[in-house]
């Protein structure tokens, strides 16, 4: 009980420090305009001045022209997508006559999609120059207050310099931060706003404008009609990608463990030959053997027609497993679940192998002698010693890998695509198949269907599942942060 | 008399041991092999009828190698994709490096906030985000270029950068405070005594971020979306090859294709697979 109100506790404390934060800072933003002298006060408006009081040039002016930069950006090209946001966009691509050149042209259409891309771009960039202006204004007072005790006023050539040392951080996180902006969050930002939108094939933008449409997509995931199949396959596929992550990850740990042990026998000879024979099937690139795989257990492939040879496929027949003359090895559903699970222990197994046989090796041999010289038998060492310990390092591993699993796109999409046709009506009718993950579901909505909205919300789903689960694994499962462990 | 008996089970599980391996190696191995034998028949299609090839030869890889037709122009792939992993690999390996020495080394406000945005990042599918990437690249007439592949490789790498920490977290605290003391800053820290110490963990980062462009298919199918077969990465030909109307014409190709870019993907593979259990195990395991 005592556990949980610590857990409630720790979980409340953030969001509040959270706001009080910001309290604070629109606090010290309010003494420093406040309090400032004219300078200080001038730097509201033009941002360098707070700077040259202080006799530092260089960085007044290159905070002023920042600043110039960002308020020409904004009135030339920023406003005009953001007052478009609200609609969307309302003038729609038309052919039209121009008497001046005398032919037919296209007229000044709006692009949702540039507009929505831009508009929020715009907007993201807006909120952070306020949130600059308000730190730079911050920081000229305490720039004024320096100076008024007396204190030493860096230079440009210090500023640079401690871009070298105490704030080395900011440059070295400059370049990388900006790339995750621009190629992870503002994309992201776009994205989950299509969710809202009708953004499909018949509103394709340039041709056609879309609009917001609230949380009508959320809706239709949900229902299911004659027309709208989407609830049936978002329930169909969520529990096929639910029982795949858990069998993935499942039979490749339980597998590499028995593959490692195996391998580390006490008695197994050329130890290091057989680790390789299996880490050969790992290093060439998985599309490749995957491609392959699938020709290899194809209907008409190689596996089949030696099951025919021997008999095989007509004993199944007559027993009743099957009712073709091959094993539908990928191309039934049930068959195929089968086979993707087979197939995938085929290309984990040896992932796990190596790592297992990392942490099986390092576990503390007086450990096991003790329990041995207690007359603890291999299996309750196994128990009580090898598999505790291999938990405690791999835990973490194991939940990405869950999380990895239920976004494990390339087995199932290099092993299905255009090789697997479903044959239940409502699945398709949602562009879905029995062997989807959801997110091989959202891929074929958006490369087949152009259905971008549909997607999108799919994403946001999958996004919902898997920061539930993680957060559930990091803390109920893994405790502690390990950061400063092995200094 | 025990003695005998104990020595007798040894042989006995010895062998249980050896004959599971072996089966165990055959299993994994057969798909592999039926890929190499393959490869080197003379036949151009499919042959399910039987295992080794009906005729051997290597013109598989003369013709993937030097005659190129407008389905396969596997040395300019090649080219492409080489480009667009070296400058993959320089962007990446120093943002990831970077990164992970300002979160492990250094104490500043707001680094755990960010480690956890970094965290919350990846939960999202990633071509989810692809979708406008796209859209970026082609508003600013990108896409269908190296520059826009090495952009979408290598631009949001740093995320990448746990592994790498991992490992400078384990180099102790007490040699970079000498440093201080002596007056270095710390960039002279970072470049001076922290990179010439984590040599294991730069092979790595080089070599992952090299073999993603290998590798991918998927992020590179979006972007190079003109349908010519010149503009393509290695991933994407190979893809495209086996395409239903094409596989009866190209599957030994492929299997010949396969292997050339197998072998090296391969080789740097395995030297990076110590370091790759390192990483995963947080660095509790010293290979």
């Amino acid at each position: 009980m005592a556990d949980m109100t610590q857990i409630a506790e720790k979980k409340a404390n953030p969001v509040g420090l959270f706001f009080k934060a910001i309290g604070n800072y629109f606090k010290k933003f309010g003494t420093a305009v406040a309090n400032g002298d004219a300078s200080v006060k001038l730097s509201l408006i033009v941002c360098g001045a707070g700077y040259w009081r202080r006799k530092q040039i260089i960085r007044g002016i290159l905070v002023t022209f920042l600043e110039i930069g960002v308020i020409a950006y904004t009135a030339l090209i920023g406003v005009g997508y953001i007052s478009k946001l609200p609609s969307l966009g309302t003038v729609q691509q038309e052919v039209v006559y121009n008497p001046d050149t005398m032919k037919n042209e296209l007229n000044d259409y709006d692009n949702s999609l540039l507009i929505l891309l831009f508009g929020s771009i715009s907007l993201v960039m807006i909120i952070v120059a306020l949130i600059a202006w308000m730190s730079n204004e911050i920081t000229v007072y305490n720039l004024q207050k320096d100076a008024e005790a007396g204190k030493h006023i860096n230079t440009f050539r210090d500023d640079l310099h401690d871009l070298l040392n105490k704030k080395f951080h900011i440059t070295l996180l400059f370049f990388p931060i900006l790339g995750i902006i621009v190629f992870n969050i503002f994309p992201l930002i776009v994205m989950i706003a299509v969710a809202f939108t009708n953004y499909d094939r018949k509103h394709m933008p340039p041709a056609f404008l879309f609009h917001w449409v609230g949380l009508k997509n959320f809706k239709s995931l949900f229902s299911n009609s004659l027309t709208m199949t989407f609830g049936y396959s978002f329930g169909k596929i969520l529990a096929w990608t639910l029982l795949w992550a858990v069998l993935a990850t499942a039979t490749t740990y339980i597998g590499g463990i028995i593959l490692s042990l195996l391998i580390n026998f006490k008695y197994t000879r050329f130890k290091k030959m057989w680790r390789t024979l299996f880490v050969i099937t790992i290093a060439i690139p998985q599309f490749v053997t995957l491609l392959m795989m699938r020709n290899f257990y194809a209907d008409t492939g190689i596996v089949n027609t030696f099951l025919q040879k021997i008999g095989f496929v007509g004993f199944l027949k007559n027993i009743g497993l099957i009712s073709t003359n091959y094993i539908p090895f990928l191309t039934s559903p049930g068959w195929a679940k089968f086979s993707i699970v087979m197939i995938n222990i085929w290309v984990g197994v040896p992932y796990l192998m190596l790592i297992t046989t990392g942490v099986l090796l390092n576990i503390p041999a007086d450990l096991k002698e003790s329990a041995m010289i207690d007359g603890a038998n291999k299996f309750q060492i196994f128990q009580h010693i090898t598999m505790p310990y291999m938990l405690f390092i791999t835990g973490p591993y194991l939940v990405t890998q869950f999380t990895g699993n239920i976004n494990n796109f390339n087995v199932i999409y290099l092993l299905t695509n255009n090789f697997y046709t479903t044959t239940d009506q409502k699945l398709a009718a949602s562009s879905g198949q029995e062997v989807d993950l959801l997110v091989t579901w959202l891929f074929r909505l958006t490369s087949d269907k152009y259905n971008y909205k549909m997607a999108s919300v799919i994403g946001i789903c999958v996004f919902v599942i898997c920061t539930v689960f993680t957060l559930l694994a990091f803390n109920f499962l893994i405790k502690g942060d390990r950061e400063e462990t092995f200094r | 008399m025990t003695k005998t008996k104990s020595t007798n089970r040894h042989i006995k599980e010895t062998v249980a041991v050896h004959t599971i391996l072996t089966i165990l190696a055959v299993i994994w191995l057969i798909p592999i092999a039926w890929l190499v034998v393959t490869a080197f028949s003379a036949y151009d299609g499919m042959d399910t009828s039987r295992f080794f090839p009906k005729v051997w030869s290597l013109k598989q890889f003369g013709r993937v190698l030097f005659r190129s037709d407008n389905v396969v122009q596997f040395p300019r792939w090649f080219l492409n994709t080489l480009i667009i992993a070296i400058f993959t690999m320089l962007i990446s390996t120093m943002f990831v490096l970077m990164t992970a020495y300002a979160m492990s080394c250094m104490r500043f406000k707001g680094r755990k906030v960010l480690m956890n945005i970094g965290v919350m990042l990846q939960l999202f599918p990633g071509f989810l985000s692809m979708i406008a990437i796209y859209f970026i690249l082609k508003s600013v007439n990108l896409t269908n270029s190296h520059l826009g592949m090495i952009l979408v490789y290598s631009g949001s790498s740093a995320l990448g950068y746990l592994i790498a920490k991992g490992f400078f977290d384990t180099i102790p605290d007490s040699l970079r405070e000498a440093a201080y003391l002596e007056g270095a800053s710390e960039a002279r820290v970072f470049f001076q005594i922290v990179l010439p110490l984590s040599k294991p963990i730069i092979v790595y980062t080089v070599i992952s971020s090299f073999l993603a462009p290998w590798t991918d298919f998927i992020f590179a199918k979006i972007i190079l979306n003109s349908g010519l077969s010149k503009d393509w990465t290695v991933a994407i030909g190979l893809y495209n090859m086996l395409e239903r109307s094409l596989l009866p014409e190209y599957f030994t190709r492929f299997c010949a294709g396969g292997i050339l870019v197998g072998i090296p993907i391969g080789i740097l593979f395995i030297i990076m697979q110590k370091f790759y259990v390192e990483g995963i195990t947080g660095g509790a395991v010293k290979g």
